[in-house]
């Protein structure tokens, strides 16, 4: 794959000895240097392939600016500028009582730490350095940097399963592939950006320690895992995948001593390990997820002890012993269930569940299913996200298969397991996504390694010339190599003539083949910027559109809301808004919310969807006992934005009528012929729901061109059915230039009892002119007419016409 | 630890520098009773936010020595808002004057300025002297809360007459408005109003202090901003640049909005939000580059700047229109090259710049505060102000590749205008070879770093010697120097086959035989350096012994071939004892032993590898 260039020229022109230049010699031996030579390509290669990596995920801040994207990545920076002006161990009890008011967050035991620390260190070393860099830079940047780390830990694993070549392969795949892309760009600051990375680098660890059953290996695996367990929640991925590969070598009869030290070494430190994350904590032993690990654990163990019997022990003791342990693990299973059933060890939960059953979050668990990275996959976004490689994974793992091993029983249990997650879930592409890249590393490089070394030497016949280039994988797999890491390349005699090409595969076959291939590569290069560049660039708080002169104008509206909330509410100003802005309001506006993406209380979001589903006078009784401040919409019926509220406004009444089924029906909500309509003809429920009357308040005067009715909404297409109505219990206070954003202020309760009538309106009756006093100069006393006279201890006596 | 020490001490010498604070000694002047006002205009311009008071007065000596300096008198409701004063005289050149504090004792409640002339007064003449004063939040918004659709009114109450220590015998007072909206207006005949101006007077002999009230109320609806607070810092970089950054909070100090914001209607109704602000623009130096205007959470990317010929003008919108009570805080930065404002003399440097800029037109800014960042290790710093201002305590700024900290002068004043913006003096002392100080620097961690690897890679740290592995290395090496010296037996070889062509088609024997020679003596060395590092070997390894030894044995019979091939040249060929057809065959029967030879040869040589 790669040629050997700088191999000596060798002339045999030389005619006169005394003229022979003397360093001849000299070059031969070291800028051959074969060793020295592959690892400065494979260090090039792999500093290419980070540089690489990090600029294609600089588009969004090369077009709009250095900036947190998102959702969730607004709590993580937020959550890291805590822990970098106030400490770990603040943070650590960082209770956040601005988010879910009032229950209040105690973000320190629900979060994965991982990832602040991670830039949290990074932002002491430089300032000890001073060098003033601010942490939201280093958040930024963060995920591009680890994607780096990521492509030379995918080159160290697929080293290790199968050849350097490959590996470099799959680094430079890795570097670029849309899948990893998607959650890795600059400004996507989140636990998968570095989760990646940890992944790849504790397979590649465990792998290393399978294969040499080193207990170094083992203990390194078992950090890199604490450093995964501490950066993202799918670190069940690994707890189960590697039990997964030790069983099934097991039922493979690999078992070997190797296996079972670095089995038993890293399944012990790992446990330990994992439990020290305060979000972890005893969910390793306490819940099923880690069960099979643990299982694993017992039968491996189990197999040793079998063995070492089997050594000792005769036929006939063995076959008694056979029913004892049949009983035994009948038992233990037994125990296992009991636990589960009396709830010492939790059960699979929901989120797990969706994962077998596609179908089971859309009827059990709405707030899942409501978000669109929890869809199944398409056949379109496989393609999109993966491109050439998808069709060229499976190659590879025909290869691993053909030529299997130990390790590479755990690539393809990788691969199969990933493929089925990614399947299930959009959000777990990037989990098959590394997986893709080595396999596909693997096919290219052994289709090059065919093509591309036959071709070197049919050249080296033609010319007659001695000089050999030999491909790296070459290098790599012929024998003597793996003895005789140093040895220089030696020149051939001139007089060697190969005998012709064994596999009868002509020039121009071969040609062919390598131009195909080197254009799919350059193709799928081409795809991946262009996807990067278009699909996952968007920072999303910031929209730009262009105009039809290719002029671009930028869409800032959210964060001219954030901002005036920041700036011009009360510091304790409650702001209520569907759960997607939760950590938004939090991140720029620095508010208190009541439900936010962290949605781990469904009670009191499906109370909030209840507000936003009933009608005005309903949710302001809500919204009082919410001690609501704002409310916060977002509409994109101006300008067409779809991702507004509105369009989410199913998933609220959903999740509501989980929670509330007496109050909210979804069927409400629909036309008769089962309809989600915003005009006239919609349900008239939606039409005086809340969401509805705050997204289109006063919309109806707003004509946005000539064709067009007022209030016609460019996101539904539709002139809505519901005009000029008034609000009791809100009032506008801030909506945003697009109409972006539209907040509203709660009434107090005295405000709204009497409508105000402005004051040039008001008919003041004025008694002091319009009343002509009886009074004189002489007749000071004022009198009440028809004044009772009281008489003190006597009832007033009733008044008789006289 | 030591850094820390030296830190503390450092901030200790700050403490102990900043403790001398500028104390201004306000110095003592008595009211001169001979002298007369003859005549005072006085311009009230209320047209922006500001209260601009332009008083002309023409004063008389009425005594007998001639006079140096006048009293000017702020009145109690003035004193509070009162931002800049100044005075300039009414000739052609209107040279400005020296305006100073001072203290009467006989009015001990009261604020006087004393303004010295150009020339001294001399008894029985009169000079004509216009004196400028300023003052801010006057103005009072009322109603104090206005609905989106409402006119801004605000109220100002003043002085109808000059408030002077001094009797006036005529003046009259204009005022100014912004438009001809005027609610109300205090009637003190003779007073006429025509468009936006209202003219009181003239109004015969007043006594000294003479005051009566002044009310107006009505419409304005300019930019009722005020900068709340103003953080400007200047850093200078003695490479040549000097960036400067402002961080701004703004606050629409007009009348508050009341009820609802209806973009609706700020969209579609011009008349709706008269009083609210949606954008400004900011005045920066000419050479200003890299200009920036973001806040907390990221760009603002509202604005653009139009490239002047002698400024670069900013219009800047801030996220959200202001309306009345709405704040909002931002950063401006942009560099400047430093020739323009920095100068130096061998080690002696001084900047000249701005204390204050423009932020907007009419500009009130309530509290400023500069900072200067220096190069690290500057020293002997001197800072001469326009004004009066508060000097804060020195602090150390720490930045990229410093080590000791750049020291940091801050200054603070409070209720500015656009009349502050003057220039500020900065001399201090900056050895220029500690310029080199952070190249060297990069430098000596580049070298430390690399020298670590060096180290690092030569030295062995694994606490146990693995035999195998290193034995391996052994022969893997004594392998690399057999193969070197096959390498230089196989060059010998071509060239001997060189030497045999050239002697077939030359036939010069001798020639040839001379260049055999040597050839051959590279051959012996070659062949003798294989079978010395064979014995090496030996004890080594076995196997790799054997394969070398090997390859010696195919390398003789090599040799041998080739010997048989020169002879057949030299003997048989040269002399013409052999015939055509024989001579062929004979080499043909040689070349292909040859082949097969360097075949076996080949097949070690790789096994070796």
């Amino acid at each position: 794959m790669i040629p050997n260039k700088a191999s000596a020229p060798y002339t045999k022109k030389v005619l006169f000895p005394d003229k022979k230049p003397p360093s001849k010699q000299m070059k031969s031996s070291t800028l051959t240097n074969a060793a020295g030579l592959s690892s400065l390509i494979t260090f090039t290669i792999l500093l290419l392939a980070w540089i690489s990596g990090f600029a294609s995920r600089l588009f969004a801040v090369i077009r709009f600016e250095s900036i947190i994207h998102e959702f969730d990545p607004w709590f993580n920076y937020r959550a890291t500028a805590y822990m970098v002006q106030h400490g770990f161990y603040n943070f650590l009890n960082w209770f956040d009582e601005r988010a879910w008011y009032p229950l209040g967050r105690i973000v320190g035991g629900t979060v994965y730490p991982g990832l602040m620390i991670t830039s949290g260190t990074i932002h002491y070393i430089l300032h000890s350095l001073n060098i003033p860099i601010h942490i939201r830079d280093i958040c930024v940047f963060l995920a591009p940097i680890f994607s780096g780390l990521t492509a030379i830990s995918t080159y160290l694993l697929t080293k290790e399963l199968w050849s350097a070549g490959a590996g470099l392969f799959a680094a430079c795949f890795i570097a670029i592939v849309p899948g990893y892309i998607s959650r890795s760009v600059a400004g996507s600051y989140d636990n998968e950006g570095i989760a990646i990375f940890a992944l790849q680098f504790t397979y590649y660890l465990w792998v290393k320690s399978v294969k040499t059953g080193s207990i170094f290996w083992a203990s390194m695996t078992a950090l890199s895992y604490f450093y995964m367990v501490s950066a993202w929640g799918g670190y069940v991925f690994i707890i189960n995948l590697i039990p997964f590969h030790v069983f099934a070598l097991l039922v493979m009869n690999r078992y070997s001593n190797r296996l079972f030290t670095s089995y038993t070494t890293f399944y012990i430190l790992g446990l330990l390990l994992s439990m020290q994350i305060p979000f972890v904590g005893f969910q390793p032993i306490r819940t099923s997820e880690h069960m099979a690990a643990g299982g694993v654990f017992g039968l491996l163990i189990f197999v040793a002890a079998l063995r070492y019997l089997r050594t000792v022990l005769t036929k006939s003791e063995m076959k008694y012993f056979g029913g004892v342990v049949a009983v035994t693990a009948a038992i233990l299973l037994l125990i296992l269930i009991a636990l589960t059933y009396t709830g010492v060890v939790a059960p699979w939960s929901g989120r797990f569940y969706s994962l077998w059953d596609t179908g089971y979050a859309k009827i059990h668990i709405p707030i899942i299913a409501s978000v669109s990275e929890h869809q199944p996959t398409t056949w379109f976004s496989f393609f999109f996200d993966l491109q050439i490689l998808v069709t060229t994974f499976p190659v590879g793992l025909w290869y691993c298969i053909k030529h299997i091993n130990d390790e590479r029983v755990f690539v393809i249990l990788y691969a199969i397991s990933a493929v089925y997650f990614a399947g299930v879930m959009v959000r777990l592409m990037l989990t098959l996504t590394p997986v893709v890249c080595m396999l596909a590393g693997v096919a290219f490089s052994g289709l090059l390694e065919l093509y591309l070394k036959e071709e070197d030497r049919e050249n080296g016949d033609r010319e007659g010339d001695g000089s050999e280039e030999e491909s790296e994988e070459e290098r790599e797999r012929s024998p003597g190599r793996a003895l005789y890491d140093k040895a220089g390349k030696l020149r051939r005699m001139k007089h060697e003539r190969p005998k012709g090409s064994g596999d009868g595969l002509g020039a121009n076959l071969r040609n062919g083949v390598v131009i195909g291939i080197l254009m799919l590569l350059m193709m799928f290069t081409v795809h991946c910027t262009w996807v990067t560049s278009n699909a996952y660039s968007s920072p999303s708080i910031v929209l730009a559109s262009y105009s039809n002169d290719g002029g671009k104008s930028i869409l800032d509206d959210f964060r001219e809301a954030y901002y005036w909330l920041a700036q011009n509410t009360p510091n304790d100003a409650r702001v209520m808004s569907w759960w997607d802005y939760g950590y938004q309001i939090a991140g720029m506006a620095n508010r208190t919310t009541l439900v936010d993406n962290n949605t781990w209380n469904n009670s009191h979001i499906a109370l909030v969807g209840k507000a936003m589903s009933s009608n005005e006078s309903a949710a302001y009784e809500i919204m009082t006992s919410l001690d609501v401040d704002y409310v916060l919409v977002i509409f994109g019926g101006m300008i067409g934005y779809s991702g507004d509220d509105v369009n989410k406004f199913l998933w609220m009444v959903r999740i509501a009528e989980g929670e509330h089924p007496h109050d909210i029906r979804e069927s409400d909500y629909f036309t008769e012929r089962g309809e989600f309509r915003v005009d006239s003809e919609g349900s008239p429920t939606l039409l005086n729901s809340l969401m509805y009357k705050l997204s289109y308040y006063r919309f109806g005067e707003v004509k946005i061109d000539y064709r067009s009715p007022s209030g016609y909404d460019r996101t539904r297409n539709a002139e809505i059915g519901n005009k000029n109505f008034q609000l009791t219990y809100l009032e506008e206070a801030y909506t945003t230039e697009h109409w972006l954003v539209r907040i509203y202020r709660v009434k107090k309760p005295d405000e709204f009892n009497r409508p105000r009538i402005p004051i040039s309106e008001r008919t003041i009756t004025r008694r002091t002119n319009s009343y002509i006093s009886k009074k004189t100069a002489r007749r000071k006393k004022g009198f009440i007419k028809g004044r009772p006279t009281v008489v003190k201890g006597q009832k007033p006596q009733r008044r008789t016409k006289n | 630890m030591a850094c820390g020490t030296l830190r503390a001490l450092i901030s200790l010498a700050v403490v102990v520098l900043a403790s001398r604070a500028i104390t201004l000694a306000v110095p003592n002047a008595n009211v001169e009773p001979e002298l007369v006002l003859k005549n005072v205009e006085r311009n009230i311009d209320l047209q922006s936010q500001l209260t601009k008071i332009t008083t002309k007065v023409v004063l008389e000596n009425g005594g007998k020595s001639p006079m140096r300096s006048f009293l000017f008198a702020i009145d109690d409701k003035q004193k509070e808002g009162l931002s800049y004063i100044g005075a300039h005289t009414r000739e052609a050149g209107r040279a400005a004057l020296k305006v100073s504090k001072s203290e009467v004792k006989e009015h001990p409640d009261k604020l006087f300025y004393q303004i010295e002339l150009k020339d001294s007064l001399p008894p029985g003449r009169s000079v004509s002297v216009e004196v400028e004063v300023v003052s801010t939040h006057e103005l009072v918004p009322h109603p104090k809360e206005i609905i989106q659709k409402e006119k801004q009114l605000v109220r100002y109450t003043g002085n109808l007459y000059l408030y002077s220590p001094y009797p006036v015998l005529k003046q009259s007072t204009m005022v100014v408005f912004p438009s001809r909206n005027i609610e109300s207006y205090t009637k003190i005949k003779p007073v006429s109003q025509t468009e936006s101006t209202i003219t009181y007077g003239p109004y015969d002999k007043r006594a000294p202090f003479s005051s009566e009230e002044l009310a107006v109320h009505f419409e304005n609806n300019s930019k009722f901003l005020t900068v709340t607070r103003l953080e400007r810092v200047i850093e200078i970089s003695h490479w040549g640049n000097i960036a400067v950054e402002e961080t701004i909070n703004l606050l629409h100090t007009g009348a508050l909005l009341k009820g609802s914001f209806s973009r609706y209607e700020y969209a579609r109704e011009s008349k709706s939000g008269e009083a609210s602000v949606q954008s400004f623009d900011t005045i920066l130096p000419a050479a200003a580059s890299d200009v920036y205007y973001r806040d907390e959470i990221g760009n603002i990317s509202t604005s653009h700047a139009r490239i002047k010929k002698d400024s670069v003008e900013l219009n800047l919108r801030p996220r959200f229109p202001l309306f009345g009570g709405w704040k909002t805080r931002y950063t401006v930065g942009y560099n400047v090259p430093s020739y323009e404002y920095l100068f130096h003399s061998g080690d002696q440097y001084t900047l000249e710049m701005r204390l204050l800029d423009h932020v907007f037109d009419d500009m009130v800014v309530d509290e400023l505060i500069v900072k200067i960042i220096l190069p690290e290790g500057s020293r002997d710093i001197e800072l001469i102000l326009p004004y009066a201002a508060t000097r804060l305590p020195d602090s150390l700024h720490y930045t990229y590749l410093d080590t000791t900290g750049r020291p940091v002068i801050s200054v603070t004043k409070k209720n500015l205008v656009e009349n502050h913006i003057q220039n500020f003096r900065l001399r201090y002392t900056f050895p220029r070879l500690l310029m080199l100080q952070e190249p060297l620097l990069v430098a000596v961690a580049l070298y430390l770093l690399f020298l670590m690897v060096i180290v690092y890679v030569r030295l062995d740290f694994s606490i146990d010697k693995d035999e195998a592995s290193e034995s391996k290395l052994r022969i893997a090496g004594q392998c690399e120097k057999v193969l070197a010296a096959q390498d230089r037996r196989v060059s010998s070889y071509n060239d001997l086959d060189d030497q045999l062509v050239y002697l077939k088609a030359n036939k010069d024997a001798n020639a040839f035989l001379t260049a055999v020679k040597s050839i051959n003596q590279e051959y012996k060395n070659a062949t003798s350096a294989i079978a010395e590092l064979a014995q090496k070997l030996k004890t080594e390894s076995s196997d790799v012994y054997e394969r070398v030894m090997e390859l010696q044995r195919y390398d003789r019979i090599l040799k041998d071939l080739y010997n048989q091939q020169q002879t057949l040249y030299v003997d048989k060929l040269i002399p013409g004892k052999v015939g055509r057809q024989p001579f062929i065959e004979a080499e043909a029967a040689i070349s292909k032993k040859k082949e097969e030879c360097v075949e076996k040869i080949n097949g070690i040589v790789k096994s070796l590898q």
